[in-house]
């Protein structure tokens, strides 16, 4: 456990002192929150629109702009450059566990995740959004956001151990997009037409997406927040096991 | 528990039968076809050959880095495919690219590597400025790798690789791309290591390098060892054997043991087979 931690510590001084890299992860999911609710938020009145719960159009779309803040996977190509550059072989010439290789870096990705979901949740209040379900949903919001940064964090890695290319990190990185808009981004899934509403009940990210919105719109609803967490852990796990398998096996 | 030679002297590498193949783009490669090695313990060890002979491919497979298609090696006494964090916590590694993280400073790389291998937060930090003293880079320890030099660089990678005191250091091309002064620099660097009883196995395409600092050597050429020796033995086989007036140099040595003329080394397009 000391491994990963100390490892994960170098991960987060690597992301604190490559700014340029980090300040992009806050912007553009803000940029994506204002055009989004531009867009729509005129049709979906806060009066007549029940499933917004009395909230507007924003509290709706800020879970989009969240998962999006923790799908950019730049650990993935902290890890290329590590491999480009002879420090990963630095490491796995270490007597270090390749899981606590691993989890460092997924470690300090979940840490950069609530610094900037909290950011974002903090700059979105004044656009009269709230957090229905209180403090305690604030803390699982965090969470669930944070694990799903780990699981994505973990999926851009394998990438990156597989290709050892950064290009090719960059572009797997870009599968987020169809996933999102796979989800009930716009309207519950309930309102979605057939094939879309079959495609987002097949894609994990929906239930993420609705584990969050029930913790912005609603008291607590345990059913729809502990679907949301089932679906990291059961990812998490695949994730950190086949990113340990890839470097037990890297030649 | 080192093995000994008949002469009985500790082991420090030991490889039998060493074998690598791994599929390319144009099929399969065999990067090391059998190779077998011993070192002493004490030793600089050098370990020669051509671009492309298997050098780098012997040194993965002896640093636990890559996996052993078939054959055995055992480094400080213990098997590096059946216990390779034992071997990790016995053997220093600086690879071809120096090792490093450009955006930490030389301490933070050095207190770090001190940690993964099981030094306390005080201990990491006694320890890296002992190193970084050995290796004359106190004045810089706690600016940024990126503003380095290369030989910094690649004394910083020495001191990283001696911060749990190992039995054997690999060092893969350590003073390729150096300025003649930064090559001095290693060597002096790699002559009080070994003095303090370091086993260093070393791989270089600088013959005179060689020549300066190793006891012993192997060329390997094409994945197989083909000519072991201390440097004067080397030489004077060559010369008793083609009978010349003059003791040859390494370079006719290695020259002679690949098969190669100067012209094809050197990238000329007539290539002639000794």
């Amino acid at each position: 456990m000391t491994h990963a931690m100390v490892l994960g510590q170098r991960a987060l001084r690597e992301a604190w002192r490559t700014p340029e890299a980090l300040l992009p992860t806050l912007f553009i999911p803000l940029f994506f929150l204002v055009v989004n609710v531009g867009q729509a938020g005129k049709i979906f009145p806060t009066g007549s629109t029940p499933f917004l719960e009395g909230q507007n159009y924003a509290a709706f779309q800020l879970p989009s702009s969240i998962l999006l803040a923790a799908s950019f996977g730049s650990a993935a190509l902290y890890l290329v450059e590590d491999i480009e550059g002879g420090y990963f072989d630095k490491l796995r010439a270490a007597p270090v566990s390749r899981t606590a290789i691993v989890l460092g870096r997924l470690a300090a990705e979940a840490a950069k995740s609530v610094a900037i979901t909290t950011a974002i949740v903090l700059l979105a209040l004044p656009f009269g959004i709230s957090i229905a379900s209180g403090p305690i949903g604030f803390l699982l919001l965090i969470l669930l956001t944070a694990s799903w940064a780990v699981v994505f964090a973990g999926f851009m890695q394998l990438i990156a151990l597989k290709t050892r290319s950064a290009a090719a990190t960059n572009s797997g990185g870009l599968v987020f997009f169809p996933l999102l808009f796979l989800t009930p981004n716009f309207v519950p899934r309930d309102l979605l037409t057939r094939p879309m509403e079959i495609a987002s009940t097949y894609n994990p990210v929906t239930y993420i997406m609705e584990g969050l919105r029930s913790l912005i719109l609603e008291d607590l609803a345990w059913a729809p927040i502990g679907r949301g967490f089932a679906v990291v852990a059961v990812l998490g796990v695949l994730m950190v096991a086949l990113n340990v398998r890839t470097i037990r096996r890297y030649d | 528990m080192a093995r000994r030679t008949l002469a009985g002297m500790a082991l420090a590498v030991e490889a039998e039968q060493l074998v690598k193949h791994y599929s390319g783009r144009g099929g399969a490669v065999e990067a090391v076809r059998g190779v077998d090695l011993t070192v002493e313990a004490g030793e600089v060890f050098g370990f020669l050959g051509p671009n492309g002979a298997g050098k780098s491919t012997t040194v993965r497979m002896l640093t636990t880095l890559m996996s052993i298609t078939s054959g055995s090696a055992r480094v400080a006494g213990i098997d590096v495919a059946a216990d390779p964090d034992g071997a990790r916590r016995k053997i220093g590694v600086a690879l071809q690219e120096a090792g490093l993280d450009a955006r930490q400073t030389g301490r933070e790389l050095v207190i770090l590597q001190a940690r993964l291998f099981g030094s306390s937060r005080t201990q990491a930090a006694g320890r890296a400025q002992e190193l970084l003293e050995l290796v004359d880079l106190v004045e810089a320890a706690d600016r940024r790798i990126k503003g380095y030099s290369g030989g910094m660089k690649r004394r910083l990678d020495l001191a990283s690789a001696l911060v749990h005191e190992p039995e054997v250091l690999f060092l893969d091309e350590p003073t390729t791309g150096l300025d003649p002064a930064s090559r001095l620099t290693v060597w002096e660097e790699l002559r009080r290591i070994n003095g303090r009883g370091t086993t260093i196995f070393l791989t270089t395409q600088y013959l005179e390098e060689a020549d300066q600092l190793c006891d012993r050597l192997a060329i390997i050429d094409d994945g197989l060892i083909v000519r072991e020796g201390t440097p004067a033995d080397l030489k004077t086989e060559l010369r008793e054997r083609r009978g010349l007036a003059t003791e040859p140099t390494l370079d006719e040595v290695f020259l002679d043991v690949t098969g190669r003329t100067r012209e094809r080394t050197a990238g000329e397009v007539q290539e002639v087979q000794g």
